[in-house]
Order: C-alpha cells, then sequence, then structure tokens
C-alpha cells in the first residue's frame, strides 16, 4: 500500500527539512553515505486452542534506524523515540564507524540513483481491508470454521491450534543521495497445526498461508484449501517408514521443493558471502554451474507474495533478479554496499527484519523457471529414489556449500513408481555438486505460500518455488 | 560510559501500567518491563567493520479482563501513548473468548529474593564503564589474521568477528503483588574463520565465548581456535552408511537435549503433540541420563531466580536416572491439565556426568574406541510427536580412540528414546558459557547415512 507522502511524515512526526538534517549529521564525521529508515509496524494475532479463541494480542514497534557508510564500512543505531535528540544521538552513533576510515571515490556507496516518488498504481501490495483497522470480532469465527473444516474432514484429528497473524509497517526511507521513499507493507499469515491419532500411534502436521495483503485475503476458499491441506496424506504419514539411508536420485515436487534453491544455492549467491570471499561461488560470475535450460531467480515483483517488495530497504524498486540464466551465473543479490563492490546497480535485496537491524543482502521469492519436461516422465526415469514434497526446515554453510533440508513426507521410487511413503529424514548435498546434477526439469512451476522465513542473521520473510526436478545424487537419511 | 539499567522512574511507569489497567477494568495484570544496551564491534580480516548500538525498550502487559486473557507490547513508553496502548489492549481482551483459566500464579510460588536484580552477581560493573577504545582494544587484539601466513596445505580467506557488551534489565510486576528484577552483562567474542586448500576448496570454523563478566571473556585465542576446527576439516571423505558408535562433542551436544526439553513443555503435552505424553514419573530413557535445572548458581551464565511468570525456581532433577519427574507447567496449563504447577522451562539444566565423574572427549572417544566423533550439526530436525530425528553432521572418524580423518555430508537418523537408551557416556565437560550443560555424550548403534 502506499499513501501520500505526508501521511508517513506526520507518523514519525518528521519534517523533510529534519530528514536532511539527521542524514547530515550523520555524514559530519567524513562518511559517504547516510540511510534513514523509520518504521511503525502494528503486529496482531488470535489463537484457536481446545476449540475456542481464547488468546490474542497486540504488539507495537516505532523506531528509526540510522546507517552510515564508509566504504564497505557500517555505522548503524537506531532510537525507539523520533524526537530530534534521541535521532540526532543515533547518527552521532552511527558516524563512530567513520573514526580512521579514509575512502577513495571508487569505493563510495552506489551510486545508482532512484528519485522517482513511489508510484500508487505499481504497488505490489494494496491492502483493501486495513489489519489495523479489520474488525477482530469477525475475524474469530474465521478460525472457527477453519478448524471445523479440518475436523470434518478426518475423524482422526484430536487437536486443532489455529493462529491469524497480521501485521502492518509504515515505512519511511530517506538518504544522503536526497532519495525519499515510502511504503505500507502488510502481511497476512494464516497457520493450523492439526494432531492426528490411529491405533495409539500420533502424527502431527502444520500447514500455513501468508501474504502481503489485508484483511480481504481471508475467504471461505482459503479456508477450505487450508483444510484440505492439513488432512491430504495423514494416511500416508501413518504408514510412512524410515527408508535405507544412503546417496540416490532425488526428485523435488513442485513448490516446496524450492527450499532446495534457497539453501543450496540462493544463500551462496548473496553478495556479501562473495565479496568477503567466504562463499563457495566467489569468483564464479559467468561460468557455467549447471546444465544449460535451467534458470534460477529472486523476484521481488509478485503481486501479494510474502517476499514482494515496492522497494527494499534501502529504497531501491524491487526487481526481478536472473541469478542464473540457461546454466550460467549472471547475478548476485546485492545491497548498496556489494554493488558498488562489484560495479552494478544494486538488485533491490538490501533487507533487514526491522528498524533495529542494517540491511543485507537477502533473497525474496526464490525460484527455478520452468522446463520443458514432465512430473510423470520425470518420476518414470527414476529405478531407485526418492521423492520429496513437504519440508520443515533448512540450513547451509556458505563456504563448503553443504546444505541440508529437513522431509517432512515423501515416496520412495521404485522402478519408476511412487511406492512406500517415508518421512522425518534429512537430505545433504553440496550446492554446486546438486546444480550440476540436476537433471530434469518438469513444466509445473509452482510457488509455495507457506510462511517461509530465512533466518540469517535476521528474520526475513521470503517464499520459494520450483518445479518437479530430479537431482540424481543427494544422500537420504535412513536406516 | 553509560549506565542502561532501569531507572526508578520506568520502574514507576510499569507500576503505573497497572494501576491503569485495573482502573480501566482489568481485574488482575502483569507487567513485564524490558530495557537493554548493547555495544558492538565487528570487524573483517583484522579491519573495523561495522560498529553498532542498540538501545531497547519495551513494556509488555498480561491483562485478565472479565474472565477473558491477552497479551501485549509496546516499545512507546511515553505515559500518553501507554494510556491509548492499554485501553485498546482491555477492548481487543474484551473480544476473545472467556477462558477462566487464565490466572496470575499464586503468590506463595512466586519469588521473594529478586527484588534488586543483582543477587545472582550477573552484573559487572565494568559494562557501563567500557568505552570505544576498550571495545576496539578486545575487538581488534583477538585477531590474527595479518599474522596468519598461508601454508602449503591451506590459506586464510577470511576472519569476520564480532565482539559486543551489553546490558539487559527485566522487571516483573503484577497485581499481586509480585515484584521481580533480573539485571545481567555479557561480554561475547565470535569469530568464523574461512580458509581454502590447495584445491581450492573452503572450510569454515567458528568459535566464540561468552560472559557475564568482562574478566572471564578470554578473546584472545578464540580466533586460533575457529582456525583450527577449520583447518581439521581438510580433505573430508564420507563413511559408508552404517551403524556406528558415537561421540558428540560438548559444542554441539545440546542439539539431542533440547527435543526432550521440548517434549516434557506443557503446550505440547496438552495437545498431544509430544513424545513424553503420559510419560510423568516412568523409566523412559536410560538410567546414566540425568538432567537436573542448575538455575540458581551464582555468577553463572543463564541462571535465574524466576521464570517469566515470577515463579520462583528451584534447583532440581527434572530427569533422574532415566526417570522423567517432571512436565514444564505453567499457571495457565495447570489448570488445563489439571495438574500441579511447575516452572515454565528448564533455566540451566545440565547433564550429569555418568558413569563417573571427570570424564572429557578424549577420555570418551578411548573409551569407545572406533565411532564417529560429531563435531557440529548441519540442519535437521525431530518430530515432537514420535521422537524421530534426523540431523547433517559433520566430524571426524576415530579409530582406537583417536581421530582419523573429517567426514562430510553425512546423516545420523533415528529415535530419541532410542537413542538415550543407548547412551555410553557422559562427560563432565560441559561448556560453562553456555545455558544449557550439555557435556561430550557417546551413543552406541547410532544409524548414519553416508556413500
Amino acid at each position: 500500500m502506499i499513501y501520500d507522502r505526508q501521511y508517513y511524515l506526520d507518523t514519525f512526526r518528521v519534517t523533510e527539512r529534519d530528514l536532511e538534517t539527521l542524514a547530515a549529521e550523520g555524514l559530519k564525521g567524513g562518511g559517504d553515505f547516510c540511510d534513514l529508515f523509520f518504521e511503525n509496524t502494528s503486529y496482531r494475532d488470535i489463537l484457536l486452542r481446545d476449540g475456542e479463541v481464547s488468546s490474542g494480542g497486540f504488539h507495537i514497534d516505532y523506531g528509526v534506524g540510522i546507517r552510515v557508510l564508509c566504504g564497505e564500512k557500517t555505522g548503524y543505531a537506531y532510537s525507539e523515540s523520533t524526537d530530534m535528540p534521541s535521532m540526532k544521538s543515533a547518527a552521532r552513533a552511527a558516524a563512530a564507524i567513520t573514526v580512521g576510515c579514509a575512502v577513495g571515490g571508487d569505493r563510495r556507496t552506489s551510486d545508482h540513483r532512484h528519485f522517482g516518488r513511489p508510484n500508487p498504481a505499481a504497488d505490489r501490495y494494496p491492502m483493501l481491508q486495513d489489519w489495523r483497522t479489520a474488525d477482530v470480532a469477525a475475524q474469530l469465527p474465521m478460525l472457527q470454521k477453519l478448524e471445523s473444516l479440518i475436523r470434518a474432514k478426518d475423524t482422526r484429528v484430536v487437536k486443532v491450534i489455529a493462529m491469524l497473524s497480521s501485521q502492518v509497517s509504515d515505512i519511511l526511507m530517506y538518504n544522503s543521495f536526497g532519495e525519499l521513499k515510502y511504503d505500507t507493507r502488510p502481511m497476512g499469515s494464516l497457520v493450523a497445526s492439526v494432531v492426528f491419532t490411529q491405533d495409539g500411534a500420533i502424527e502431527s502436521k502444520s500447514v500455513s498461508r501468508s501474504f502481503r495483503k489485508g484483511g480481504e485475503m481471508l475467504t471461505d476458499a482459503l479456508l477450505k484449501e487450508l483444510a484440505a491441506q492439513a488432512v491430504q496424506g495423514i494416511d500416508e504419514r501413518f504408514a510412512a517408514r524410515r527408508p535405507k539411508g544412503g546417496r540416490m536420485p532425488v526428485v523435488m515436487g513442485a513448490g516446496a521443493s524450492g527450499i532446495l534453491l534457497h539453501e543450496a544455492m540462493g544463500h551462496a549467491f548473496e553478495a556479501d558471502f562473495n565479496r568477503k570471499g567466504q562463499s563457495i561461488f566467489s569468483g564464479k560470475m559467468g561460468e557455467r554451474i549447471c546444465g544449460k535450460g535451467i534458470t534460477i531467480v529472486d523476484d521481488g515483483t509478485i503481486k501479494g507474495n510474502r517476499g514482494a517488495v515496492n522497494f527494499d530497504d534501502e529504497g531501491v524498486p524491487g526487481q526481478y533478479t536472473v541469478m542464473v540464466e540457461d546454466g550460467i551465473l549472471t547475478s548476485y543479490l546485492h545491497d548498496r554496499i556489494s554493488a558498488k563492490y562489484y560495479g552494478v546497480a544494486p538488485t533491490g535485496n538490501g533487507r533487514r527484519e526491522s528498524f533495529r537491524y542494517n540491511p543485507i543482502p537477502r533473497m525474496r521469492a526464490t525460484y527455478m523457471e520452468s522446463g520443458d519436461g514432465t512430473a510423470e516422465d520425470i518420476i518414470a526415469s527414476v529405478k531407485k529414489g526418492i521423492y520429496v514434497d513437504q519440508f520443515a526446515n533448512g540450513q547451509v554453510k556458505i563456504g563448503e556449500g553443504d546444505f541440508t533440508f529437513y522431509v517432512k513426507s515423501g515416496f520412495l521410487i521404485e522402478d519408476g513408481r511412487l511406492t512406500m511413503p517415508v518421512k522425518d529424514v534429512n537430505i545433504i548435498g553440496n550446492g554446486p555438486q546438486a546444480l550440476a546434477d540436476i537433471r530434469a526439469v518438469a513444466g509445473d512451476l509452482a510457488i509455495d505460500d507457506g510462511t517461509w522465513t530465512c533466518g540469517k542473521e535476521q528474520s526475513c520473510p521470503v517464499s520459494c518455488g520450483i518445479p518437479t526436478v530430479l537431482v540424481s545424487n543427494l544422500t537420504v537419511g535412513g536406516e | 560510559m553509560m549506565d542502561y539499567r532501569l531507572t526508578e522512574q520506568e520502574r514507576a511507569l510499569a507500576a503505573r501500567c497497572l494501576e491503569t489497567a485495573l482502573a480501566k477494568g482489568a481485574q488482575k495484570a502483569r507487567v513485564t518491563l524490558n530495557k537493554s544496551c548493547m555495544d558492538l564491534i565487528g570487524t573483517l580480516n583484522g579491519e573495523v567493520d561495522k560498529v553498532s548500538r542498540c538501545l531497547d525498550r519495551s513494556i509488555s502487559i498480561a491483562l485478565f479482563v472479565d474472565g477473558k486473557y491477552g497479551s501485549f507490547s509496546i516499545n512507546r513508553l511515553e505515559e500518553s501513548a501507554l494510556e491509548d496502548f492499554i485501553d485498546k489492549a482491555i477492548a481487543t481482551a474484551r473480544l476473545l473468548a472467556e477462558d477462566r483459566l487464565r490466572d496470575l500464579p499464586d503468590p506463595a510460588r512466586t519469588a521473594k529474593d529478586a527484588a534488586g536484580g543483582r543477587e545472582l552477581g550477573l552484573y559487572d560493573e565494568a559494562c557501563p564503564k567500557m568505552d570505544s577504545e576498550r571495545r576496539l582494544a578486545i575487538a581488534l587484539g583477538a585477531s590474527i589474521f595479518k599474522d596468519t601466513a598461508p601454508t602449503e596445505e591451506w590459506t586464510l580467506v577470511s576472519e569476520e568477528a564480532e565482539y559486543s557488551d551489553s546490558v539487559f534489565d527485566t522487571l516483573v510486576m503484577d497485581t499481586q503483588g509480585l515484584y521481580c528484577r533480573h539485571t545481567e552483562t555479557s561480554f561475547e567474542y565470535g569469530v568464523e574463520m574461512t580458509i581454502t586448500d590447495k584445491e581450492g576448496n573452503k572450510y569454515s570454523g567458528y568459535w566464540w565465548n561468552v560472559c557475564p563478566r568482562l574478566a572471564g571473556l578470554g578473546a584472545e585465542g578464540i580466533c586460533d581456535r575457529a582456525l583450527s576446527r577449520a583447518v581439521s576439516q581438510i580433505g573430508p571423505r564420507s563413511l559408508r552408511s552404517g551403524k556406528y558408535t558415537c561421540v558428540i562433542d560438548s559444542e554441539c551436544s545440546s542439539k539431542l537435549v533440547t527435543p526432550l526439553l521440548n517434549a516434557l513443555g506443557a503446550y505440547a503435552v496438552q495437545q498431544n503433540n509430544s513424545f513424553l505424553c503420559g510419560k510423568l514419573g516412568e523409566k523412559v530413557f536410560h538410567e546414566g541420563l540425568t538432567i537436573r535445572d542448575m538455575c540458581r548458581n551464582k555468577g553463572e551464565s543463564g541462571s535465574r531466580l524466576f521464570d517469566s511468570e515470577g515463579v520462583a525456581t528451584t534447583e532440581h532433577d527434572i530427569i533422574s536416572n532415566g526417570v522423567v519427574n517432571e512436565y514444564f507447567i505453567n499457571t495457565y496449563m495447570a489448570g488445563k491439565m489439571q495438574m500441579a504447577p511447575t516452572v515454565e522451562d528448564a533455566t540451566r539444566p545440565r547433564v550429569m556426568p555418568w558413569p563417573e565423574p571427570g570424564l572429557d572427549r578424549g577420555a570418551i572417544m578411548a573409551r569407545c574406541g572406533d565411532g564417529i566423533l560429531v563435531t557440529g550439526f548441519n540442519g535437521g530436525n525431530s518430530n515432537a510427536a514420535t521422537g524421530d530425528y534426523s540431523f547433517g553432521i559433520e566430524g571426524f572418524a576415530f579409530k582406537d580412540g583417536r581421530k582419523t580423518h573429517p567426514v562430510r555430508e553425512m546423516l545420523m537418523t533415528g529415535n530419541l528414546v532410542e537413542l538415550w537408551n543407548n547412551l555410553l557416556a557422559a562427560g563432565d565437560d560441559s561448556r560453562p558459557c553456555k545455558s544449557k550443560l550439555i557435556p561430550t555424550l557417546a551413543f552406541g548403534n547410532v544409524d548414519f547415512s553416508g556413500e
């Protein structure tokens, strides 16, 4: 949502003259760039447990983060008050980075500038019902309806916890180039955690949807979709066994398997790790890193997506960034610091958890473009392997490139057919090798709209997606 | 120089929040006032890369209104903003369903020995005296980047480190007279070293220390330790899948204890989403497993005199000789489960040495003979309902008690109850800087997946 400029100045009780004064204060010590990030976030949640929506609350977070850059070095401080003395004090604290920091002109912060005013017509997350003024009483029955839908679908359900969380952040950004950007970022998340019992055994499943949308996202269709997913595959989960572990082909199902890209490649493409020489992909720009026909992107432009940004947290417009094109590494994910280091334009990936953190290169919606195969043919091509489609979490070691992700459910593949259900196995591989081992890509790209949150130093909402993909050799945990 | 503890005015503000809540219609309320300050210096390759200052204040309020309950927080502490905040909070709580089980804890169970905040001796007067010169001296003095020459085997690529000092001050008050305060300082230094071998493969090693007292930090030597951890990983290979004896280094062994403690949480048990449902009082684990909450040790990281409700902590066995002694039950869950309340969580759990005190990693490896030494985990998770787990690991193969070569791209997989019933030894070498005191552990018959 993008309101008019005065709305944001009033929210933070500042004038444009104040912004100029603060940026100048930050640069007094000799820094070459200063930016201000104002945030006013209202977060609300309501929770259904044991059939009643009997707990909930709201939380307000307000403040301004001030950053001073001296070449690639960062000074950062924040204030939870927007009175001028407090903000000036923060600016002076951030300016401490300039002590003993002499920077030549060629190492100064990226001077790619974007002076255009935010354009409401290009808004990627218009909010039809503002969560802040929504009728909470009207939301309570939605959670009860969700529980009823879930219970109606499966008699084995013994417990349901449903939670609706909503957040709206007013953001105002100003920097010493004179760029002024503003944005109102909604986020709504609906989560259901369900416990099932069968013959004394217990299984649980958690499903979620999260969008940069207002209260209009709460529709009957969404509740039905979530309820259906909550009970889907429970028969298989009760029947699932641990597979025999070891190296084998892995077919990644379309959608949530995009966690493979996030962990195995996306983090290693973040330019801060490469600038410092820590990433396994450092120095590989322009090289072939996987097969022809494979294109991997990080996209901040999907309307209403959890990873969408009108502007990143440095005021750079959100973009569609092609990291790998037809198998060739074409771009890292940049903030202003790394963009200057590499002599390229920022890609709109400078993101942060809140005003308490300085921005760093972060993913948005990371996915692989569709290929020309089919999921059926890919599965049929595997003699013995595993098919995976639901995940819990992942992790990567940037230098070594070793990544893992935890599989909540999937199937064995035997002679080209899905056979025994499997669950609760970790899969481990090496990023560059896994990329090189991608043997087939289907044409069924799906973006997963779950509550994906990346935890690189700070929490940041992201999303991921992938078409059905065959990786010829990964290590699967098992007996 | 700055003292960022709670002021008298701020404490009075918390009290007025309680009064306002009662005046506006709440029957009971609890306020938690948090204040913290952290100064941080980040270095890259022996030079300052980042400085930051973080000053935080916030008020959280739990409201009990006409049998209904809500939890709210705000970081704007101006009186006018707070009044409006409490108005809206009460109105929101009234929209929720009635839940008569929500209540403040019985005053008889709350801490009476924590009114000053410094009773545990976790506040170091050196903290407010820190200035940028002293911080720089520690951050840059610990660096070894410029003195580390390439060898025939490896070259140092980057040294990325952070030094920080912090003050945390928390006050919890409620309308039944609770008044508990916890004040703590913290000094921390951590570093990640990245190297390349002669083939261009990269390896990283991390090491850190944290201490409530500056004198206990010992930043020197941390970079050397991180570097040696990176270098030791050169030339890894995977082992064949199979069952191995497994030794878990004390640096990472909490990964195997945290899921046990989570399974004892009342929220998981009440929802049937715990593999320890119905196991209270039963012998579930090997008799060698005793986990003791050593929550009141003066001067030790992680010690606390009260939980978030203000309930007094006590030193006791959570699991004793394999028997589950306790679920973590707060006031609300006690009503739900019709059980006596305990505390909200383990505060400073310690896995006690077994079969004898004094064992360290080397001694345990010598006893085990051959196996896999796990020195770090790479991802993975466990199923709360079943206890099934699967973790990525890094570490070393060992033979006759001695490391032979590093291993990589391997996974350990199994069930937590089975794993803990195969306990071979628990050492006496947990790191005192951690809030969970988990030593080197050894287990038999663990499934590893590799080649």
